[in-house]
């Protein structure tokens, strides 16, 4: 068990695992799930709160913060590159609502041009209005929502050509 | 003794490399996985155990004997989906481009048997160009020991065919005998005789893909029970599909725990629309009553005109038969008819309980499908489901017109329970034409004989067009609210759960095939 | 007074009832169709359901939560903060009802609540101001040539509003139209009233605000003042009191400044007097809130008093039996405002279901909160879950209790300002006290808490691996 591996963090952060780092982390079993840790003279408490290990995922909890954590082998890293996804379809070309909320304004039509960061629309959630910018420059296929709708988090709002 | 032991490593290592590090750069290349990283991916982690890795063939012709790989382009062994067990072979395209062997075929006969002995399912992942040529007849009785072991095994263990790659000639047989076969969009193909030929024999002009594709088998042939679009999605979906299959025919598929709450579902009653001519879709019925998102289609763009598949329902697993107004308005032909017939026989096979959804107008009519025997092939729907001993409950949303009422699940032909919308309209046929039948006479000699049509139309539908008079007769046993279907087919699954039939002895029926 | 109505939810509801029931008064609680599991409704003596979850039609609605409370004989309202606590037709519907409203009179509301009349009123009394117009306005072109007059940069700000909402600073002329439409909308949408002021940007500037209580015979009182410059997008994240850079000359100045303010409008109860201080320490009057202040119990901490009972007292018409000269500061006390937040991506609100939710406790710590585990955070209202206070000796020690407390906080399912809490006690800057209103925009961005969050995250993932690679050896056979 040579090899190294790429983990994600909580979808934010990436690291390469080596076996040399795993060999000189320095770690103390505390109870059945529950380690110390020293990192660079640091203290760490940490607690194994949730492991799947089929799906190489596992809850982390260090000084009290909770970390998902997804272990991908060689094997997870072939079929990525080689572009093989499961169920979900590719999503580049919408703008889906960031928060549940009601939908204010619309500044767009449909097969308007327009240029990053230009408003799209106005989105109110929790009485605050968030203007939702274009991602890039791009024609405007359809907008799937009317002004005043209320919206759920995900839900699709604009899709570009 | 370090030596030995690194001997064996350094076999170990060879063998894991199939045929080289080039030809598995090329297997990449043209989008498709290995079989150890296929069988990596479909197995729980780290649970393969691989049986046969040393094997190699024995073929001394056609300087074959400088041609030596580890496993003789087939890797086989066991090891778990979500904890059960599983027997698996993945062909491997990059030894001998997985051409099957003598030595190849005895691995996988190997593991078949066993799989047979100790009852778990057996799942095969082709990637084979055909039979190895250098080896003659020896391969092709390698093929034939593995279809005789296919026909044992059918009906004792779940047997599963994922086609990864080609599939041609004799080899097509393996998977047209197991249960289902689910071939990879774009990178599979299977066919008896492949374009070549075809255009010898023919003068057709066909490219592989047009003539024996996935998608070339799942609408037209149904040979393909389902198409996946890239390997890792059609090792999930082999995954999915197990999850609704026991073990053996001597088990039933392990029932999910759910919470259970008043399971009136709404959505049920808007579906059928008010005008019978009018069509809707009977998938949306289907989702009403079933499980959340439990429905796992099978032939889903063959013969559309009957929907097949699995379900959950209060966690336990069921074979559904649907008639679908969306297509044909849901008539019985040919195609649809042999296909829900198979889909019978496989859940009576394994213990699956079967729902049947019925808005059925009746048989297809034409010379293309007397022509085609929609006698016999009608015939094989109502034998599967007459002869079926598992749990059979039966829902009539809209028609059961003719014969296709008796064929679809009805009370006569052994249905345990038989439940009515009271929008069911179950007669011999039509009001319009069995008032042009009844009341020929009548009408013929009356003033305004249009009039009298729908005088009559309207006396017959009054009196038949509805569940009723089935009711009466006990032909249905409860007319329900469709808000309630989900309800009552749950209690009536869990009623039915220890149904035992014993039928006389036989050595097996006379299906008409 | 026997029976309070909260016209309120959340952990200000719960607050206030919790002082009105050690007073021995009876309280009831309204809700939305939204909130029937918060606390606030089971804490209660009674509770009335007043409409569906938006707000205007239900915590919004003064005419049903008056109906209500005549139905209840309830023969008081306390308004908390937001809702209709500063509308001056609820009070005067009050009024007319002959229900006692826990705040000022009507007329007093009226004339705070717009900037132009409030400074109309205190102009007598010689208070400072930041320089600008004395008209609310919605006309673009004048907008234009009244900054062009005062210069750039230039704040637009709601005449009606508060709370950050219709807010906008505008650095150069070319963004004036667009973010003067954006606020007017934004105001018109949340008050109703789309008028806006244009006055100079005050650079460099510390929000100080004065705690202020008066009675109907002729007593006001100062509570000192509160820190309130950690904010982001305009609202207020963390206060502290009393400001580490007032003098007791100036501190004095400020109060009686404020007490004047108060006087000018023929004040009733507890408000608030906001000030900007600039960097020289001139202060101009900003704006009076005729309400209680979310950040009302760091004064409370400081000052050792229960503002809320202080506010029931003189609303039935006692007199303040505190005298200004009994008032003094003791210890330091900082509130961090736990928001439904994400602090990484741009403080955006983050819904969801509070699968954790374990508040710290401890001596000099104070949890104003109005959540429990399992509970939804609706989208309906503002984000805020709780309010963290602690309370030290020093301000460092109750810097240091709020980091300890932070720690302690544990929160599943939603992202939250904890994290940014934490940073901004940690900071150089903060703990220095010299820092301003700019403080998030100079040294707060998302990458830092990023990179401190990389450290622990980096552990996990190696805890994650070493475990991985564990389970791996175990030997697993089919169920």
């Amino acid at each position: 068990m040579s090899k190294d591996f790429k983990v994600k963090v909580n979808d934010t952060f990436n690291f390469e695992i080596t076996n040399h780092e795993l060999k000189k982390l320095d770690i103390l079993r505390v109870s059945d799930s529950s380690y110390h840790i020293l990192q660079d003279n640091k203290s760490f408490n940490v607690e194994i709160e949730d492991s799947n290990f089929n799906n190489k995922s596992y809850q982390i909890k260090v000084n009290g913060n909770v970390f998902q954590v997804s272990i991908f082998n060689e094997l997870d890293t072939l079929i990525n590159t080689m572009g093989f996804t499961v169920g979900t379809t590719k999503q580049i070309d919408f703008i889906k609502a960031p928060m549940p909320g009601l939908i204010l304004e619309i500044n767009v039509q449909a097969k308007q041009v327009v240029m990053e960061n230009e408003p799209l629309l106005i989105l109110e959630a929790m009485k605050m209005e968030n203007v939702i910018t274009s991602p890039r420059e791009g024609v405007v296929k359809s907008i799937t929502v009317n002004k005043g709708d209320a919206v759920e988090k995900n839900q699709l709002l604009i899709e570009f050509e | 003794m370090e030596s030995k032991l690194n001997t064996l490593k350094d076999k170990l290592a060879q063998a894991h490399l199939g045929g080289g590090q080039q030809r598995i750069d090329k297997q990449h290349e043209k989008k498709k996985l290995t079989a150890r990283e296929r069988i990596s991916y479909l197995l729980d982690e780290g649970s393969f155990e691989e049986i046969g890795v040393l094997v190699t063939h024995r073929t001394t012709d056609f300087g074959m004997q400088d041609q030596i790989y580890y496993g003789d382009g087939v890797v086989t062994g066991y090891g778990t989906i979500h904890d059960r067990l599983v027997y698996v072979y993945a062909q491997d395209f990059t030894v001998f481009g997985g051409a099957l062997s003598e030595t190849h075929a005895e691995k996988i006969c190997k593991i078949m048997d066993m799989a047979v002995k100790v009852g778990a399912p057996i799942i095969g992942l082709n990637d084979s160009g055909g039979a190895r040529i250098q080896e003659g007849v020896r391969s092709l009785g390698g093929y034939a020991d593995i279809f005789y072991r296919n026909v044992q095994a059918s009906g004792v263990i779940p047997q599963i065919s994922a086609i990864m790659g080609p599939c041609a000639g004799g080899a097509v047989y393996s998977p047209a005998m197991t249960d289902f076969t689910i071939m990879v969009e774009h990178t599979s193909y299977m066919f008896v005789t492949g374009p070549n030929v075809v255009k010898t024999v023919t003068n057709e002009e066909v490219t592989s893909e047009e003539l024996g594709g996935a998608n070339t088998h799942a609408s037209k042939s149904g040979v393909a029970h389902k198409t996946s679009a890239n390997d890792v999605q059609c090792l999930e979906d082999i995954k999915l599909l197990l999850s609704y299959l026991p073990q053996n025919n001597t088990e039933k598929t392990k029932k999910i725990e759910v919470n259970l709450n008043d399971e009136v579902r709404d959505v049920l009653s808007n579906i059928v629309p008010e005008n019978p001519n009018k069509p809707y879709d009977m998938h949306q019925v289907i989702s009403g009553i079933i499980d959340t998102d439990s429905f796992y289609e099978i032939h889903k763009d063959y013969a559309e005109s009957i929907i097949v598949g699995f379900a959950r329902l209060g966690g336990r697993s069921i074979g559904i038969i649907a008639n679908q107004p969306m297509s044909f308005a849901g008539v019985l032909g040919v195609k649809s008819s042999r296909k829900a017939a198979r889909f019978t026989r496989f859940c009576d096979c394994f213990n699956i309980p079967l729902l049947v959804l019925v808005d059925v107008p009746g048989f297809l009519p034409g010379t293309d499908q007397e022509w085609n025997g929609i006698i016999v092939h009608g015939a094989k729907l109502l034998y599967a489901l007459s002869e079926a001993t598992v749990p059979r409950v039966t829902v009539i949303t809209r028609k059961a017109y003719g014969g296709a009422y008796d064929v679809m699940n009805s009370k006569h032909i052994g249905a345990d329970m038989n439940f009515a919308w009271p929008g069911a309209e179950i007669a011999v046929m039509g009001a319009k034409g069995a008032s042009e039948i009844i009341f020929k006479r009548e009408i013929a000699n009356a003033e305004d004989p249009v009039k009298k049509l729908s005088e009559k139309e309207k006396e017959y539908a009054d009196k038949f067009a509805n569940p009723y008079e089935a009711a009466k007769r006990g032909f249905i046993d409860e007319v329900i609210l469709p808000k309630d279907t989900r309800r009552k087919l749950i209690k009536a699954f869990a009623m039915l759960e220890n149904k035992e039939v014993d039928r006389p002895k036989r050595k097996h029926g006379n299906i008409p095939l | 007074m026997k029976k309070i109505l909260v016209a309120n939810r959340g952990e200000i509801a719960l607050r206030v009832m919790k002082t009105a029931q050690k007073m021995g008064i009876k309280t009831v609680a309204v809700f939305s169709e939204a909130d029937r599991n918060s606390p606030h409704v089971k804490f209660a003596d009674e509770a009335v359901c007043i409409g569906p979850a938006p707000s205007n039609e239900s915590y919004l609605k003064g005419d049903k939560i008056i109906e209500v409370a005549k139905q209840l004989n309830a023969d008081a309202i306390h308004p908390g903060y937001g809702f209709l606590s500063e509308n001056a037709s609820f009070a005067e519907l009050c009024e007319e009802h002959h229900i006692i409203f826990i705040g000022p009179h009507s007329k007093t509301i009226k004339i705070m609540g717009s900037k132009l009349a409030a400074k109309e009123a205190v102009k007598a009394y010689d208070i400072p101001m930041v320089p600008g117009i004395d008209e609310a306005i919605t006309n673009i072109d004048k907008a234009k040539s009244i900054a062009h007059d005062i210069g750039f940069p230039v704040l637009i700000k709601a005449s009606a509003g508060g709370g950050g909402k219709g807010m906008r600073v505008v650095e150069q002329a070319a963004d004036l139209e667009s973010q003067m439409n954006r606020a007017i909308s934004e105001a018109t949408s949340a008050f109703g009233d789309g008028s806006v002021f244009i006055e100079k940007y005050v650079t460099s500037p510390r929000h100080i605000e004065i705690q202020i209580m008066a009675d109907n015979h002729g007593n006001i009182l100062h509570f000192f003042e509160r820190e309130c410059s950690i904010q982001r997008r305009h609202q207020k994240v963390v206060e502290e009191a009393p400001s580490c850079i007032l003098s007791p000359e100036l501190r004095t100045k400020m109060g009686e400044a404020a007490i004047k303010v108060a006087k000018s409008c023929d004040y009733l109860g507890a408000g608030t007097v906001e000030f900007l201080l600039d960097a020289d320490h001139n202060f101009y009057f900003l704006e009076m809130n005729t309400r209680l202040q979310v950040e009302h119990p760091v004064t409370e901490l400081i000052s050792d008093v229960d503002l809320v009972a202080l506010q029931i007292k003189v609303a039935r018409g006692e007199a303040l039996q505190l005298k200004q000269e009994d008032l003094k500061i003791t210890g330091h006390a900082l509130e961090l405002r736990v928001y439904a937040e994400d602090p990484l991506n741009n403080f955006l609100p983050s819904v969801g279901h509070l699968n954790t939710y374990k508040i710290p406790k401890g001596h000099g710590i104070r949890v104003d909160n109005g959540f429990k585990v399992g509970m939804d955070i609706p989208i309906y209202y503002d984000p805020m879950l709780a309010k963290l206070i602690t309370y030290g000796k020093t301000r460092s020690e109750a810097i240091q209790l709020m980091i300890k407390a932070i720690d302690s906080y544990h929160i599943e399912g939603v992202q939250t300002t904890l994290p940014f809490g934490k940073y901004v006690c940690e900071h150089e800057v903060f703990r220095s006290g010299n820092f301003d209103t700019h403080f998030v925009k100079n040294y707060y961005a998302p990458e830092i808490l990023k990179e401190q969050a990389s450290e622990e995250a980096k552990i996990a993932a190696l805890v994650a691996v070493k475990q991985y690679l564990e389970d791996q050896k175990l030997l697993r056979l089919p169920s």
